[in-house]
């Protein structure tokens, strides 16, 4: 079979040179050449946003979805979005496709889900310097996902929604006061001219998950479809985020090298203000997936001890 | 039927007006109070969105639409009418196919829950308005294109219209 | 040739014969877009594009800016900023042998800062200057021309639509693309002034006096162009305001302007509105159009190929660029400039870049060719309008007065392919 594999990245982004690509090529090789992929990045496809309906549509055989991207649609995983859950994401994402397998058919049922896997935790990366929950106050700032927007808003900050490129700008002229980021973002989007401060926390993680169409998915011939599932596991969604884990989290490195940029560490007291400042953010999504028909209490305690198991559970 | 076509055009008129206070607002807000509008962002652009589609159903009856006119204007009026007339069948069709899909994505907006950033308004009612806009353009579409068929022209048709880049 | 080249081929094929039978532009990439991806993919994905895109297109955040300068245009003209800027370029250079033909080229630069259409202003200079030039013993041939040139100002000059869709398209920030046109305006309007005189020489009516106190009551009339001007582009240059926030302001307080002179009431206001929606849709529609023919041919891998090709043919940059842009002039002949943009540039940018040149000095290469085919004919929009607005000039006449002035353009073109620090030294001091 030949498949195709839309995702909205750039062509040269690691996720697809240390991850997409050894993927494409173990399942070839495992398939004997028959199962191939082609890649379709930049979002030649469909836009960011609608990469989950573009995998239900079979616009796309299998596709690269940030569920964060809709607000409300898919409530269980953005478990994988409350603050202060995950520390990394290599355990992490082995231990979020193991927990989210369990939901993934009802919760995503218009679609085959292959894997789900997170990105490296990202922190506040601010102009001014920023340690306590009170500091969010009054400012404003530009939220990775929804779920940290009304983190934002919890915190008496407003968040300011502008386009990714249009970030730095909104920054650099004090529109914005912090963004929320994994660290090599803040490199690789050029916002470290103007953030130096940063708060040394795994305040959050995005989620995201490889989306088949259920038609391409059972129309491959049952060897072809072995190849598949032997590739659709948790150790694989570990193995496709490994390099962009590994190279977001350089990013921390580099700026706790540099003598401008100051890498704050909150207390131990400190830490807790944050967590019991986040709490009402975690009831809200018990409360949503309750009204999604879901047992929360079970979800979530399920989450933290599959988190646990691959010691990526924040202490 | 005038009246329709002029309530179309008012509606899209003012949802423009409106897309354009609320971005110019937000900006004020964020400089002079350091506070955007919640929202701002997902509000201008469903409502732009709402816009463009009454918008379009003005242009399915005005016949505004950009066109390569190389062979209308070398060939004979009979069969330029002809031509005129068969643009605007496909149109109509265009319109409805649109009209079709727009509505499967109400529908999956609606059972989604799908909602806006800050607030967390429900998405599909802004769809919905939109989706009323493709029902218009298909009106006003047929509406032209039953006053080509009968011979008639729909509206006077110049480049001096055509004003767009 | 594999079957994915044959059906990107018949694609073409059937979008142009649509295009012949004046299909909508918009419409008519939708329909062969769609049908394009059901061959390859099925029907039911390819209708569910159909689902997806459009309404993507349509609530699309970064593209609000088009409407909104368009909308700022129509309010300048509503408000009748364009008299005044040819009223100040009569009082300043109408002693000049020549006077109103430069006089006409500095409005069309004035009327460019404030809008982001060549067709507008060309536009709205017909119906301004024209008169004045016929009254006063310019040919036809030479007034036509000067405008229909001095339009083309429009879309160079910022605001520019056409250099916001490349923008969007290319992901390059807008406000560079922007500032990066200021430098080439200026040297647009100092080249066409000079082809005036180098062209029309032995035609040219000698000027008339004016005294100093008429000079200074111009200066009135301006005031709110050169006030719009600096707050929408020097906001921009200043990165005080997105490009758009800039394009909601300008068009906000063009309007406010205008109620506060007394030149806005409701009615022109309703008008407005309605005047710059049908532009802008009518933009819209190729949008849609451009994104569904696009994802029918990335599927069948056209654009790869044609990089790949090109890539493959070797000639070293400047070649390649050439015949770049040759195709984009031969191209402009028959296709809007707008349609242009939308459906060549997604498909050469990345050779161009691959060869390394600038992004944003290649949109500035690109709208200068574009705007080539706004004037050459056979479909040449600037020349269409002139023509619908005097019906007494012929559209022979117009081309012919045009010559002098597209081998000015062609001769900027080159200067600016030499010579690309030019255009980003602007852009680069940001
Ligand atoms: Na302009
Ligand atoms: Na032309």
């Amino acid at each position: 079979a030949e498949l195709r594999l839309a995702h909205w990245l750039p062509p040269q982004h690691t996720l697809q040179t240390t991850g997409f690509e050894p993927w494409i090529k173990s399942i070839s090789d495992a398939s004997g050449g028959k199962v191939t992929m082609t890649i379709f990045p930049a979002q030649q496809l469909g836009s960011a946003t609608d990469h989950y309906d573009m995998a239900r549509d079979g616009i796309a055989d299998i596709t690269f979805v940030n569920p964060g991207y809709q607000p409300g649609r898919f409530p269980i995983i953005s478990a994988g979005e409350l603050p202060f859950m995950v520390t990394n994401a290599k355990g992490g994402s082995k231990a979020f496709d193991s927990w989210y397998r369990a939901y993934a058919e009802k919760e995503m049922a218009d679609v085959h889900v292959c894997m789900a896997f997170v990105q490296d935790p990202g922190t506040i990366h601010s102009r001014e310097a920023m340690r306590v929950p009170g500091d969010i106050k009054g400012k404003n700032i530009r939220p990775a996902q929804a779920t940290m927007g009304s983190y934002v808003n919890l915190l008496g900050g407003a968040s300011v929604q502008v386009p990714a490129p249009e970030a730095r700008e909104v920054i650099a002229r004090g529109a914005a006061d912090a963004i929320t980021f994994p660290w090599d973002s803040v490199y690789l989007f050029g916002v470290d001219a103007v953030t130096k401060h940063h708060i040394d926390m795994p305040l959050y993680t995005t989620t995201f998950v490889m989306a088949m169409n259920k038609a391409s998915y059972e129309g491959l011939a049952d060897d072809e479809r072995k190849v598949i599932d032997d590739h659709c596991t948790s150790e694989w969604a570990e193995k496709i985020s490994a390099g962009w884990a590994d190279q977001e989290a350089s990013g921390r490195e580099k700026a706790l090298s540099q003598k401008d940029h100051t890498v704050y560490k909150p207390t131990a007291e400190e830490m807790n203000a944050w967590k019991e400042s986040a709490k009402p953010l975690t009831d809200k999504w018990h409360e949503q997936v309750k009204a999604a028909g879901g047992d929360s209490e079970a979800i979530f305690s399920a989450f933290k001890s599959a988190l646990a198991a691959e010691k990526a559970l924040a202490e | 039927m005038n009246q329709l076509t002029r309530g179309v055009e008012v509606m899209a008129g003012l949802c423009l007006a409106i897309v354009t206070v609320v971005i110019f607002a937000s900006a004020i807000g964020r400089y002079l109070f350091a506070y955007p509008i919640p929202d701002s962002f997902d509000i201008a652009r469903l409502l732009l969105g709402i816009t463009v589609m009454w918008g379009f159903a003005v242009l399915g009856f005005s016949g505004r639409h950009i066109t390569v006119d190389l062979l209308a204007e070398a060939v004979r009026p009979a069969f330029r009418r002809a031509i005129d007339v068969f643009a605007q069948a496909v149109l109509l069709l265009f319109s409805v196919l649109l009209a079709w899909k727009i509505f499967s994505r109400l529908a999956s907006a609606y059972a989604s829950h799908e909602a806006t950033f800050d607030l967390r308004l429900p998405v599909w009612p802004f769809i919905g308005i939109i989706w009323i806009g493709a029902l218009m353009a298909v009106a006003m579409a047929m509406l032209r294109f039953g006053m080509l068929a009968a011979g008639r022209q729909a509206s006077p048709i110049s480049p001096s219209e055509n004003i767009h880049d | 040739m594999t079957s994915l080249d044959w059906i990107a081929i018949g694609g073409f094929v059937a979008l142009f014969a649509m295009l012949a039978f004046r299909v909508p532009i918009g419409v008519a990439m939708s329909l062969v877009g769609v049908g394009g991806f059901a061959v390859v993919a099925g029907w039911k994905p390819a209708l569910n594009q159909l689902a997806i895109s459009p309404l993507r297109t349509i609530t699309d955040y970064n593209l609000s800016l088009i409407p909104m300068f368009v909308l700022m245009g129509v309010f300048a003209t509503h408000s009748g900023m364009s008299r005044e800027l040819f009223r100040a370029g009569q009082a300043w250079l109408g002693q000049l042998r020549g006077g109103l033909a430069l006089a006409t080229i500095s409005a069309c630069a004035g009327f460019a800062a404030i809008s982001g259409s060549s067709v507008a202003t060309a536009a709205t200079m017909s119906n301004v200057a024209l008169p004045e030039m016929r009254r006063f013993g310019y040919s036809d041939k030479l007034a036509t021309g000067v405008i229909a040139g001095g339009g083309t100002l429009g879309i160079l000059i910022p605001p520019s639509v056409v250099l916001a869709i490349y923008g969007y398209i290319t992901e390059q920030d807008v406000g560079k693309l922007f500032i990066a046109g200021i430098i080439p305006g200026l040297v647009a309007v100092l080249m066409y002034m000079a082809c005036v005189y180098v062209a029309y020489w032995k035609h040219l009516p000698p000027g008339a006096k004016v005294s100093g106190s008429e000079r200074l009551q111009s200066l009135k009339g301006i005031w709110a162009v050169a006030l719009l001007f600096i707050a929408i582009i020097g906001g921009i240059y200043a990165g005080v305001v997105t490009p758009t926030e800039a394009a909601a302001a300008g068009a906000f307080l063009t309007a406010l302007i205008g109620i506060l002179r007394g030149r806005l009431n409701t009615r022109r206001i309703m008008e407005s509105l309605v005047e710059a929606l049908t532009t802008s849709v009518a933009i819209y529609t190729i949008l849609i159009g451009a994104m569904l023919f696009n994802y029918f041919l990335v599927i069948t891998q056209t654009p790869q190929k044609i990089a790949a090709f090109l890539v493959h043919l070797d000639l070293g940059p400047y070649p390649t660029l050439w015949l770049i842009l040759g195709f984009f002039l031969l191209m402009g002949c028959i296709l809007d400039a707008m349609a242009m943009v939308i459906l060549l540039v997604p498909i050469v940018f990345p050779v161009i870049t691959q060869l390394g040149f600038d992004p944003i000095w290649f949109g500035i290469i690109v709208v200068m060719t574009v705007e080539l085919g706004l004037i050459t004919p056979p479909i040449g929009m600037n020349v269409f309008v002139i023509n619908s607005i005097n019906k007494d000039v012929s559209l022979v006449t117009i081309f012919k007065g045009i010559i002098p002035f597209v081998i000015t353009d062609l001769l900027r073109l080159i200067l600016f392919v030499a010579f690309p620090a030019i255009v980003m030294f602007l852009p680069n001091s940001m």
